[in-house]
């Protein structure tokens, strides 16, 4: 068939499909021109926008109670905020390979931020968000930075203590106030189990997923799995330290075995089965959601320190807020961020009603951190959880973070269960195992830990 | 048709096009969910990819690093002892049951039958709820039970199972997890085999005054036979790519004592964003399921039909 046929035939078809044809072209030629640009400029009041927001239950739900307080700043800008669950960063991570379909911002953990940063797939917030550089504990904001150019903007964070239940406390005579190091934390479970008859146990420890205290107690004392260069660095002394606080925690007895975030976990919350938990500040928030009765039933005291002395607190979890590379309406994406994060009263806000801890330093000067709160013992846990947050050492995370925190809790599982051998070799190992499978170099022995 | 045969096909096409339309869906849908997906992951093998910078061609390398990679042959590992730990008693259990609902004598059939299906339709997050309450070590119901009988027997005391948090008992806690959820549908296949049995063989052979076991020995067992064959291969492959039982119970743990290969192709692609290396297992992997299938199918022609 000759080509003249096929234009004899478009122009024979009737004048509505003719114009559909070229209505389609002139939508795929615009697509291509409408390509996103980089984020120099900041947004005006007059800034126009509908921006589509991806995160997770509760900061979600924090972030929608903020839009009408944003929109007093920016009338024309309308945020829709998705909570997507447990199926984001896979869509996440489609959506960016597919190049189109990502949200305009999109909550991302502290933790795997690294990940995307170093894919070009973000937007460099660099000439707007660098005026924050000292706003976030450094811990914090080192993570949001790939050669030297912000990716991410820090949100909530994850300081730790240890909330306890204050009836068991007061009925078998255990005083929080002398609990100092994590070794006075190990005698006073023992107690409890004495005098409990065995049935009281101190804190959860899951054998087989070791990986939430590991990493408390990691970034406690300066470990790292990654040094700065991303060699592997876990066979060092510190992280000896904190693998033989684990052995001395499983050796005690005072632990129970039951998966991190399982139901019976939750379940602990109220029953009797463990006194304490040695966990974030967002675990507040779990533990008003699952036993708001429990009001005034328990109080927090502080990280138990390694050694005496030492720093008592640590970090676990925490997320960020980033732009995906293909927004359009950058400006806009961006005056949300600020508010939302780069604002005490948006961050005061979100840590009132949702218990999120913010990142911001400025906040933590708010007479809000004060305040006594009637569910844990009219104590100010605020000023608690942000007590030397600007000491916690910055943990190294790389963009096989994951993969190589799953190392960690696969050997710890298997040396627990079979007989805790010794911790030279189980580093040993893991390091040799480590710099295989993530085709990395080990990093040169320092003689002794700072 | 009296079209000369001289016509070439382009044109046949052309003329019957209507007719390639009609039936063109099922091709669209399978070359793009399909066949695509197949190519590109086997492209894939070949590369190491991240889903997010650019591909890197690195040939053989992503096999190469699977020989070295002991999660990989752990994986395979566990799934071969899913495969005999589960499908012997959900096979025994499935065959039993379907003789029971092929009896005359049982009343209520139907009741049964859908009662034994539930478990392949119920939803696998009610199901793992329902599991943690029974597998909890410390407030779990079976170990309750364990507890119960202790008091009654305290000459031989009992310990509390760690169902889940501990690495020789986890595998034990998915298969009968396994065996719960799978024996219906097995069930239900080995009843519609039943059913398939003429009972002209029963009432010859009754005739000819073979017994009970003799029937069972002679007639039942033989003429199942492809049936068994049919559950076999579905079962090994269901274990091979098994997910979800693993991922809502014990998300492959604790260490790497529940990671089937299923789960492991998932966290290898979709948690460390390693595409091009999971292509590579999943392509190996499937070679290996092809071959065992063969094998399956060949011990069926051997003597049965």
């Amino acid at each position: 068939m000759a080509s003249g046929t096929y234009k004899g035939r478009f122009l024979s078809l009737p004048r509505h499909s003719r114009s559909f044809l070229v209505f389609v072209c002139v939508l795929i030629s615009l697509s291509a021109i409408a390509q996103p640009g980089p984020l120099t400029v900041g947004p005006t009041r007059d800034t126009t926008g509908e921006l589509q927001i991806w995160g997770w239950n509760i900061a979600a739900a924090s972030l929608n109670k903020l839009v009408p307080a944003f929109n007093e700043r920016y009338p024309h800008i309308v945020p829709h905020v998705n909570m997507t669950g447990t199926n984001l960063q896979s869509r996440f991570l489609l959506s960016l390979s597919a190049g189109v379909g990502a949200p305009d911002i999109s909550q991302l953990q502290l933790r795997e931020a690294p990940r995307y940063s170093i894919t070009q797939k973000l937007t460099d917030l660099t000439p707007l968000a660098s005026k924050y550089a000292n706003a976030f504990p450094p811990s914090f904001w080192d993570n949001c930075l790939h050669e030297g150019k912000i990716y991410a903007i820090p949100w909530d964070m994850g300081p730790c203590a240890v909330f306890y239940k204050t009836r068991i406390f007061e009925q078998y005579g255990i005083q929080p106030d002398t609990i100092e190091t994590w070794d006075d934390f190990i005698e006073a479970g023992k107690t409890l189990l004495d005098r409990s008859q065995g049935k009281i146990k101190l804190f959860i420890l899951p054998t087989g997923s070791m990986d939430v205290m590991f990493e408390i107690l990691l970034q406690q004392n300066g470990g790292q799995i990654f040094d700065e260069e991303g060699r592997i660095a876990i066979n060092s002394p510190q992280v000896r330290d904190v693998i033989d606080l684990l052995r001395r925690f499983l050796e005690s007895g005072v632990t129970a075995n039951v998966q991190s975030f399982s139901h019976a976990f939750y379940a602990a919350i109220r029953s009797d089965m463990v006194a304490t938990f040695p966990l974030a500040a967002w675990f507040g928030g779990t533990i008003k959601d699952y036993a708001p009765d429990m009001a005034g039933q328990w109080g927090v005291f502080r990280l138990p320190a390694q050694k005496p002395g030492n720093l008592r607190t640590s970090n676990l979890g925490g997320s960020v807020l980033v732009i995906p590379d293909q927004c359009t309406q950058k400006e806009a994406a961006w005056a949300f961020i600020e508010y939302t994060l780069c604002t005490p009263e948006a961050q005061i806000e979100q840590y009132r009603n949702f218990d999120l801890f913010p990142g911001l330093l400025s906040t933590h000067q708010d007479p809000f951190f004060d305040q006594p709160d009637p569910y844990f013992s009219n104590q100010p846990v605020r000023r608690l959880f942000s007590q030397d947050i600007f000491q916690i050492p910055t943990l190294n995370y790389t963009m096989d973070w994951f993969e190589a925190v799953r190392y960690v809790t696969q050997a710890l599982s298997k040396w627990s269960s079979t007989g805790m051998g010794p911790t030279d070799e189980l580093l040993a190992q893991l390091e040799a195992k480590m710099s295989r499978r993530l085709g990395r170099e080990i990093a040169p022995k320092t003689a002794e830990a700072k | 048709m009296a079209r000369p045969q001289t016509r070439s096909w382009t044109s046949q096409v052309w003329q019957n096009r209507h007719f390639y339309l009609f039936i063109s869906p099922f091709f669209v849908l399978f070359a793009v969910f399909g066949l695509y997906p197949l190519i590109f992951s086997l492209i894939l093998a070949f590369n190491r990819w991240d889903g997010l910078t650019e591909m890197t061609w690195v040939g053989l390398s992503n096999f190469e690093a699977m020989f070295q990679d002991e999660i990989f042959f752990t994986s395979l590992w566990n799934t071969l002892v899913f495969g005999l730990m589960y499908i012997p008693p959900m096979f025994a259990g499935a065959f039993l049951f379907a003789l029971a609902l092929n009896s005359t004598w049982l009343k209520m059939r139907s009741v049964f039958r859908a009662a034994f299906f539930l478990p392949v339709v119920t939803p696998m997050v009610v199901v793992s709820i329902v599991f943690f309450l029974l597998y909890g070590e410390e407030a779990g119901l079976l170990n309750f039970l364990l507890a119960k009988i202790n008091a009654v027997f305290p000459a031989f005391p009992v310990k509390s199972i760690p169902w889940l948090t501990d690495e020789n008992w986890s595998k034990p806690a998915v298969s009968i997890l396994l065996v719960w959820r799978w024996t219906g549908y097995n069930m239900v296949l080995m009843l519609a085999g039943l059913q398939g049995i003429s009972n002209e063989y029963y009432e010859a052979a009754r005739i000819e005054g073979a017994g009970a076991w003799a029937r069972m020995r002679y007639i039942t067992l033989p003429l199942m036979r492809p049936v068994f064959v049919f559950c076999t291969i579905t079962s090994l492959i269901g274990t091979v790519y098994m997910f979800d039982e693993v991922f809502v119970l014990t998300l492959g743990g604790p260490g790497t004592s529940s990671t089937n290969f299923g789960l492991y192709l998932f966290n290898t692609s979709f948690t460390d964003f390693k595409f091009g290396y999971a292509s590579s297992m999943a392509y190996t992997v499937a070679a290996i399921v092809f071959i065992c299938s063969l094998f399956v199918l060949r011990f069926r022609k051997t003597d049965g039909d």
